[in-house]
C-alpha cells in the first residue's frame, strides 16, 4: 500500500472533516435547483436537466478558515406530486435554499409558501437563503418580501448559466452554519454552569444568539 | 351513571346465566359499550374484554369492533392505558399468523389478517393515528404501534409505504425511534424500517437522510460489531436495502466516508486458531454475509462504471480490499463464507488495474509461499472443493482479467516454453492440468478460464497458437490447438466439449492466425459438420447447445477466412454448410443459442448462475461474444453461399477488405465534401468580408447625414420665431434622404425671408425718420401756437381791462349794460377747447 497514486491522497483527504452540514435545496418546478447544484459541485452547466425524481443528493466539502466544512446538499423535486416526499427532508435540514425563478412570477408569489412550509416542518434554528436563479433583474421586491419573512437570511441573484454567486451562496451559507455552530458550542459550555456574582447588567445582555434575525 | 353501570351488568350478567351467548354477542356488546359508553373506566374495559376475545373471534372482533377501535385511537389519544389496549387488539386482528385458539380458522393460509388491514388503511387517516402515537413515549402504546405497523406492511406493504411517504414526518418519527433506549423498542423498528424500505426508493432516500447510516453504525458497534447477534445482521439487512440498487444512496454512502467505516469490521481476529469453528457462530457467519453483500451492493457490475470504480478505488485505499483478501487466505473460515468472499473480492478487482494489480500481489502464507491467485485456481479445478467455491473463483478470475492485458499476458507467458528456471507452480499450467484432467467440471472451468485470457487481445491468440505440449516420450509435441479438438473428437462428456468449443471459438474469433491452424488440424471441421448434421437428442438441451456451439464454430472459420487454406476457402466451407447441413438448419442452430433460458439467465450477469453442476454449460462472456458476431456470421455465410449460387460473379472478398474498400469510399467521400465544405467557407468569408466594408461605408454615410442633420435643425430652431410654419415641417422630417431635400428648400425659404427681413427693417427705419421729423415739425407748431395763444390772451386782457374802464365811464354816465357779460363767457370756452388740442398732440408723439 506504499505506492499511492494522488487520487488517493485526495480521497484519505475527503475522508476528515470538521464540520458536516446538510442543505436542502427547495422551490417550485423548473427554477433551476439542479443547474445551482451542478454548478456548485461541479462546475458545469447543463441547459435541460429532467426533473428531478424524489431527491437527488450530492456533497462538497469547502474550505473555510481552514477549516473543512463538509455540505451535504439535497436537491428536492420541485414538482407538486413529490411535495410530501421532500417535506421529509426539511426536518433535519441546517440550511434551506429557497430557489425562485426570476423570470416566472409564479415561483415568486410560491415563496410564501415555501417558507410557511420550512417553518411548519423544520428545527427553529435552520438558516434560509432565497436564491434568486437564472438572471438578473432589480431585487428590490424579493427584499420586500424578506421584511415580512425574517428568517430570510439572505437573497442572493444567481444565475448557474454565467456562474454567478453560485459558490458564494453555499460559502456564506457554509460560513455562517459554522459560525453559529461555534457560538452555539460556546454558549452550551457556559451554560452548563450557572456563576453567582458573575452576573452582567441586563442592558448588557443582548438577544439570544441564534436568533439574530 | 354508576348506577347505570351496575345495572347494565347486571343485564348482562343474568342474560349469560339464562344462555350462554355466543361468540358475536359478547363481542357485539362490547363493541356497543366502547362506543356508547361516556365513562373512560367503561370503555377500558371493554376494550381490555375485546382484547382477550381477540385472538379467539378474531373474525367478529375484527368485523364489529374496528371503527371503534380506530376511534379510541382518535379520541382517547391522553389514556395510554386504553390506546395500548386498542392497538394490541388491532394487531391482533391484523396480524398474518393464524392463531391456535381461533375460532374460525380457514385454513392456515387465510387471509383475515390481510382483509382487516385492506379495511383499516382504507381509511388513510388511520395511519396517520398510529404514526402518531408513535411519539408517545410510553412503552405501552409505542410498542403495540410498532407492532401494528409491521402487520399492516408485511400484509399490505405497498400501500403503507405510500400512506408512510404521504404523512408529513411519517420516515422521520420512525428514524427517531432508532435512538430510543428500550432495546425492544429499537430492534422492532429496525425490522419495520427493514420491511418498509424493500423496494421503494423514496423512503430509502428519507431514511439515509435520517442519518440512517451513522445510527446503523452506532447500533452495530454496540451490538458488538461482527460478534453481535442478530440485531447486527438486522442492521446489515436495513443497510443492504438502503444501498441495493438505489444510487443515490450508494453515492451518499461513499460521500460520507462510510465505506471507511466497514473496514474495522472486516477485520477479523485469527486468534482464535486453536480452536477455529468456535470463532465462527452461525451468527457471525450470517453477519459476514450481509457485511459482503454490502460491499456487492456498492461495487455491483450493473452499476454505472465511475461510481463502481470510485467506490473499488476507496475500498483499496482504505484497507478494505486487504481485509476481505486476509479472510480469503484466513485458515478456518466457513466454505460459504469463503465463498462470497471470493465473490466480493472479484466485485472489487473488476476492472480496476490497481486493484488486479494487488490481488495479483497478495500471497498465501502457505510453504513455500505461493500466489493467491494460484492457490484460488488450485482450488478450482480440485474436484473436492465444493462447487459453489469453484464456480466463485472462476468468477474472480474472469474479473481478474477483466479489461487487465497485462495479467493476460502474464498468464500466456506462463504457458509458453521459459528459459532455464522452471518455477514451482503457475497459473497457466494449473488451467491446463484441468483442461486435460478427468473431471469434465474441470475441464469447463479451466478452458473458460483460458478463454478469458483471450478476451479483445489478439496477440494472446497468437501467442497460445505457440504452446507445445509434450507428450509420450519419443512422439512429437502437439499444439494445444490440436489438444483441443483432439479432446473434442474424444471426449464424452458434454460439458468438457462445451467448455472446449467456447474457448475455442473465442480463440478462432478476430483471428486469421487461429483460423488457419484450426483448418489445418485433421478431420476438426469434419467433426464438426458430422456433429451438427447428426438429428439424434435433439431435445437434450446440451446436446442442442453443443450443435449451436460448432454451427458458430463454423460460423467463425466462414468470417474470420483469409483463403489461404486451398481446401477450406470460404467459399468451399459455404458449400460444405449448404450441402452437408442446410442453411436453414445452420442458422437455426446459431440463432437456437439465444432461445435457451440458460442463455439469457447467463448473459444477465457475469457471474455463474448454476446451483449445481449440471447447470454449468454457458459462460457469461461467451454469450456476450456469440451475441456480437452472431449477426456477422449468419450473413457472411449468406453472402458467402449466394456468391457462390452467381457461380462467382463478383471475386469473393475477405470481409475485412470490403469493410476496408466501403470504408475507404465514405472517407473519400467524407474527403471531397469537406473540400466542398472549406471552399464553401473560403467563398462566404470573402462574402462576409465585402460585406462588411459595405456595412461600413453605409455607417459611416449615415453618421454624416446625421451630422449633417444636427446641423440642420439647429438652423432650424434659429428660424423658429421668424417663421412658426417651419417647427411643423421639421418635426415632420425624419428621413435622412428627404431631409436634405427640404433643407435646401428650407435655405433657400430662409435666405429668400432673411432678404424680406432686411427689406423690413430698412422700411422701419425709414418710417422711424419720417415720423421724428413730423413730430419735430408738429411740436414747433405747436410752440407757434402756445406762443400765439399767450399774445392773444394779452391781448384779450388788455381788452377787458379796455372794456371795464368804459364800462365804469359808462356806468358813470348812467348807462345799463346786459349782453357784456355773455360775451365773457364765450371766450373762456375757446381757452378749454384750445387746451385740449395740445393733450391730443402730446399723444401723438408720445407712443
Amino acid at each position: 500500500m506504499s505506492n499511492r497514486d494522488p487520487d488517493n491522497l485526495i480521497s484519505t483527504n475527503d475522508e476528515t472533516f470538521d464540520y458536516l452540514f446538510k442543505i436542502v435545496l427547495i422551490g417550485d418546478c423548473g427554477t433551476g435547483k439542479t443547474c445551482v447544484v451542478q454548478r456548485f459541485r461541479s462546475g458545469t452547466f447543463i441547459e435541460r436537466h429532467g426533473n428531478t425524481i424524489g431527491v437527488d443528493f450530492s456533497m462538497k466539502t469547502v474550505l473555510i478558515d481552514d477549516k473543512k466544512v463538509k455540505l451535504q446538499i439535497w436537491d428536492t423535486a420541485g414538482q407538486e406530486r413529490f411535495r410530501t416526499i421532500t417535506q421529509s427532508y426539511y426536518r433535519s435540514a441546517n440550511g434551506v435554499v429557497v430557489v425562485y425563478d426570476i423570470t416566472k412570477r409564479s415561483t415568486f408569489l410560491s415563496l410564501q409558501h415555501w417558507v410557511e412550509e420550512v417553518r411548519r416542518y423544520t428545527s427553529s434554528h435552520v438558516l434560509l437563503i432565497l436564491v434568486e436563479s437564472l438572471r438578473e433583474v432589480e431585487k428590490g421586491e424579493a427584499e420586500a418580501l424578506c421584511q415580512y419573512l425574517p428568517e430570510v437570511l439572505q437573497v442572493v441573484e444567481t444565475s448557474a448559466k454565467e456562474n454567478t454567486n453560485i459558490d458564494s451562496v453555499f460559502f456564506y451559507l457554509a460560513s455562517e452554519l459554522k459560525r453559529r455552530h461555534e457560538n452555539r458550542q460556546i454558549n452550551a459550555n457556559g451554560d452548563e454552569v450557572v456563576r453567582l456574582g458573575a452576573s452582567k447588567k441586563l442592558s448588557s445582555c443582548s438577544s439570544c444568539s441564534y436568533k439574530i434575525f | 351513571m354508576e348506577y347505570f353501570k351496575s345495572s347494565l351488568k347486571s343485564v348482562l350478567g343474568s342474560a349469560s346465566v339464562e344462555n350462554e351467548p355466543s361468540g358475536a354477542d359478547t363481542v357485539e356488546r362490547l363493541v356497543d359499550r366502547l362506543q356508547s359508553s361516556t365513562l373512560l373506566n367503561d370503555r377500558r374495559d371493554a376494550c381490555r374484554a375485546l382484547k382477550a376475545l381477540s385472538r379467539t373471534y378474531r373474525v367478529e372482533v375484527g368485523a364489529q369492533g374496528m371503527d371503534a377501535l380506530r376511534q379510541i385511537l382518535e379520541m382517547d389519544r391522553t389514556d395510554c392505558e386504553i390506546i395500548g389496549l386498542a392497538l394490541d387488539t388491532l394487531c391482533n386482528i391484523t396480524s398474518p399468523k393464524t392463531f391456535d385458539e381461533e375460532v374460525d380458522k380457514h385454513g392456515p393460509n387465510n387471509k383475515v389478517g390481510e382483509q382487516f388491514t385492506e379495511i383499516f388503511i382504507k381509511n388513510a387517516d388511520s395511519v396517520g393515528l398510529v404514526l402518531a402515537l408513535l411519539e408517545e413515549f410510553e412503552f405501552k402504546v409505542r410498542w403495540p404501534a410498532i407492532k401494528l405497523l409491521m402487520h399492516l406492511s408485511t400484509n399490505r406493504l405497498k400501500d403503507i409505504q405510500e400512506i408512510i411517504l404521504v404523512s408529513p414526518m411519517g420516515v422521520s418519527k420512525l428514524m427517531d425511534l432508532l435512538g430510543d433506549s428500550r432495546e425492544v423498542i429499537r430492534n422492532d423498528v429496525l425490522l419495520l424500517l427493514i420491511q418498509l424500505t424493500k423496494g421503494n426508493a423514496n423512503i430509502q432516500k428519507i431514511v439515509a437522510f435520517e442519518n440512517a447510516f451513522d445510527r446503523i453504525f452506532d447500533v452495530i458497534a454496540q451490538e458488538g460489531n461482527v460478534e453481535g447477534g442478530i440485531v447486527v445482521e438486522d442492521c446489515l439487512l436495513l443497510m443492504l436495502n438502503l444501498l441495493r440498487g438505489n444510487i443515490s444512496n450508494q453515492n451518499f454512502f461513499k460521500e460520507g466516508s462510510y465505506i471507511q467505516k466497514l473496514t474495522p469490521m472486516f477485520q477479523i481476529s485469527s486468534e482464535h486458531d486453536d480452536n477455529p469453528l468456535s470463532t465462527w457462530s452461525p451468527q457471525k457467519v450470517s453477519n459476514v454475509h450481509c457485511m459482503v453483500q454490502v460491499i456487492r451492493a456498492l461495487v455491483a457490475p450493473s452499476g454505472p462504471a465511475q461510481a463502481v470504480s470510485n467506490c473499488q478505488r476507496i475500498m483499496r485505499a482504505c484497507g478494505l480490499l486487504q481485509a476481505l483478501c486476509n479472510i480469503l487466505m484466513a485458515s478456518g473460515v466457513p466454505a460459504d463464507v469463503l465463498t462470497e468472499t471470493i465473490n466480493t473480492v472479484a466485485e472489487v478487482i473488476r476492472g480496476n488495474s490497481s486493484n488486479q494489480e494487488f490481488l495479483a500481489g497478495v500471497m498465501a502464507p502457505s510453504n513455500p509461499p505461493r500466489p493467491a491467485i494460484v492457490v484460488l485456481l488450485m482450488s478450482m479445478v480440485n474436484e473436492k472443493q465444493s462447487f459453489a467455491l469453484r464456480c466463485s473463483v472462476l468468477y474472480c478470475f474472469q474479473c481478474f482479467l477483466y479489461k487487465n492485458e497485462m495479467g493476460q499476458s502474464q498468464l500466456i507467458q506462463t504457458l509458453l516454453p521459459q528459459g532455464n528456471e522452471v518455477p514451482s507452480l503457475t497459473t497457466g499450467q494449473l488451467l491446463c492440468g484441468g483442461l486435460f484432467s478427468s473431471d469434465s467440471l474441470s475441464n469447463w472451468f479451466s478452458a473458460v478460464a483460458l478463454s478469458y485470457a483471450l478476451i479483445e487481445d489478439n496477440t494472446q491468440k497468437e501467442q497460445l497458437l505457440r504452446v507445445l505440449l509434450a507428450t509420450n516420450i519419443g512422439k512429437p509435441p502437439v499444439t494445444l490447438m490440436q489438444q483441443c479438438v483432439m479432446l473434442l473428437q474424444q471426449g464424452s462428456k458434454a460439458q468438457c466439449k462445451l467448455g472446449l468449443l467456447m474457448l475455442l471459438c473465442r480463440w478462432i474469433a478476430h483471428c486469421l492466425a487461429a483460423v488457419k491452424s484450426f483448418l489445418l488440424i485433421d478431420s476438426s471441421i469434419a467433426y464438426l459438420t458430422a456433429l451438427l448434421s447428426s438429428q439424434e437428442n435433439n431435445d437434450d438441451l446440451q446436446e442442442t447447445l453443443l450443435q449451436s456451439m460448432c454451427a458458430m464454430l463454423i460460423g467463425l472459420c466462414v468470417h474470420f477466412n483469409d483463403n489461404s487454406i486451398s481446401n477450406y476457402t470460404k467459399e468451399k466451407l459455404c458449400n460444405l454448410i449448404e450441402n452437408r447441413i442446410g442453411l436453414e438448419r445452420f442458422q437455426d442452430a446459431i440463432g437456437g443459442l439465444a432461445r435457451h433460458e440458460v442463455y439469457s439467465r447467463t448473459l444477465k450477469h457475469p457471474q455463474p448462475s448454476a446451483k449445481n453442476p449440471s447447470e454449468l454449460l454457458l459462460d457469461h462472456e461467451f454469450c456476450r461474444l456469440s451475441k456480437t458476431l452472431e449477426g456477422v456470421i449468419i450473413k457472411s455465410v449468406l453472402d458467402g453461399s449466394s456468391l457462390h449460387q452467381k457461380n462467382e460473379i463478383t471475386i469473393p472478398t475477405l470481409p475485412d477488405s470490403v469493410l476496408i474498400t466501403q470504408y475507404k469510399e465514405v472517407i473519400r467521400e467524407q474527403s471531397s465534401q469537406i473540400q466542398k465544405l472549406n471552399q464553401l467557407t473560403e467563398s462566404l468569408v470573402k462574402e462576409k468580408n465585402e460585406l462588411e466594408a459595405q456595412v461600413h461605408d453605409l455607417r459611416s454615410s449615415i453618421s454624416h447625414l446625421k451630422d449633417q442633420n444636427l446641423v440642420l435643425r439647429a438652423a432650424q430652431t434659429n428660424l423658429m420665431p421668424e417663421e412658426n410654419e417651419s417647427i411643423n415641417v421639421t418635426t415632420n422630417v425624419t428621413t435622412n434622404v428627404g431631409c436634405t431635400k427640404e433643407a435646401e428648400k428650407y435655405k433657400n425659404v430662409i435666405t429668400e425671408l432673411e432678404i424680406r427681413l432686411v427689406e423690413y427693417a430698412s422700411m422701419v427705419k425709414k418710417y422711424e425718420t419720417d415720423f421724428e421729423r413730423k413730430l419735430k415739425e408738429k411740436s414747433e407748431e405747436l410752440e407757434k401756437l402756445k406762443k400765439d395763444q399767450e399774445d392773444l390772451l394779452e391781448l384779450l386782457a388788455e381788452d377787458e381791462s379796455k372794456i371795464m374802464r368804459y364800462e365804469e365811464k359808462l356806468i358813470a354816465l348812467g348807462e345799463k349794460i346786459e349782453t357784456d357779460e355773455s360775451s365773457i363767457e364765450l371766450d373762456t370756452d375757446d381757452q378749454a377747447e384750445c387746451n385740449n388740442s395740445v393733450e391730443r398732440i402730446d399723444r401723438l408723439i408720445s407712443p
